[in-house]
């Protein structure tokens, strides 16, 4: 198995992802982070504190925007940052829309500005930005 | 009650964490990710890497156990019932390769008490075996008050 390189960055470049919420998302991310709180995998705790139900953990939803950068850089060293703040919640089932593009080259790095919806439309994570090696 | 600004500044021990093969592979299936550079031992073998390598968010793991030690600092006494992750940031440098051992240390950027809630903002700085910097993680907490 080979893997294409990124070449060429250039600004107002664009890509999207979508990436579905399965069932056991949550219980498998538990399982190899470590974090069990309830609220990821205990549907009946999630609504006891209003949740309706267990969310997906944030930097799950972090890890599949990396992976939406990675794959398009072709190399996972390329990623040299990222961020965003978590600001909705992301429930069991829904599909998640990851949209990127190259807001800026700077030097060696090419900047990307990335919006993560739910379905429903609303921005799961906001601010989300990062930086890849040219 | 608010988080008492003093605690600016305040650091915990190091801790080493070895990025064992089968946990990265473990953590890149979690998040959907099958990048042959995470799962695939030939294609590891093959790369620029020389074998594999972990998913740079593969961070969270090897930081998660200098967070839980800050979660139950009694002297700091957070909230965790009122605790949200608020933001994340990672800056990666080396990549982490398996069999690496990692040394991380934690210290607490800043304190924010606002008007309902406090913000904490947590920095993560991991160095690798060969005292090269990994990743450099900044965690931010909102404590609801």
């Amino acid at each position: 198995m080979s893997k294409a390189s990124l070449t060429k960055i250039e600004k107002g470049q664009s890509f999207s992802v979508n990436e579905e919420v399965d069932k056991y998302r949550a219980i498998y991310y538990a399982g190899a982070s470590g974090d069990f709180n309830p609220i990821h995998i205990d549907p009946e705790f999630g609504k006891m504190v209003g949740l309706g139900g267990t969310i997906l953990h944030g930097l799950c939803s972090l890890g599949f925007v990396a992976k939406t950068v990675t794959d398009w850089a072709g190399d996972p060293g390329k990623l040299k940052k990222i961020k965003c703040r978590f600001a909705s919640p992301v429930h069991i089932g829904d599909n998640l829309s990851i949209q990127a593009e190259i807001s800026e080259v700077k030097g060696n790095r090419g900047c990307l500005d990335i919006k993560v919806t739910r379905d429903d439309n609303t921005e799961v994570l906001k601010n989300v930005y990062a930086e890849v090696e040219i | 009650m608010s988080i008492d600004t003093k605690f600016i500044g305040k650091t915990w021990p190091k801790l080493t964490y070895e990025a064992g093969k089968e946990k990265i592979k473990e953590y890149a299936k979690a998040i959907k990710n099958h990048d042959p550079y995470y799962i695939d031992d030939e294609f590891a073998k093959k790369s620029k890497y020389g074998t594999i390598v972990a998913p740079p968010t593969f961070a969270v793991v090897y930081g998660a156990q200098l967070i839980e030690p800050i979660f139950f600092d009694n002297e700091l006494n957070l909230n965790l019932a009122m605790l949200v992750h608020g933001e994340q940031e990672f800056e990666f440098y080396d990549m982490v390769k398996a069999g690496d051992v990692l040394t991380s240390e934690a210290k607490i950027m800043n304190i924010e008490n606002k008007e309902k809630l406090d913000v904490i903002s947590i920095e993560l700085l991991t160095q690798n075996q060969s005292g090269n910097d990994v990743c450099r993680g900044i965690y931010t907490f909102v404590v609801r008050k």
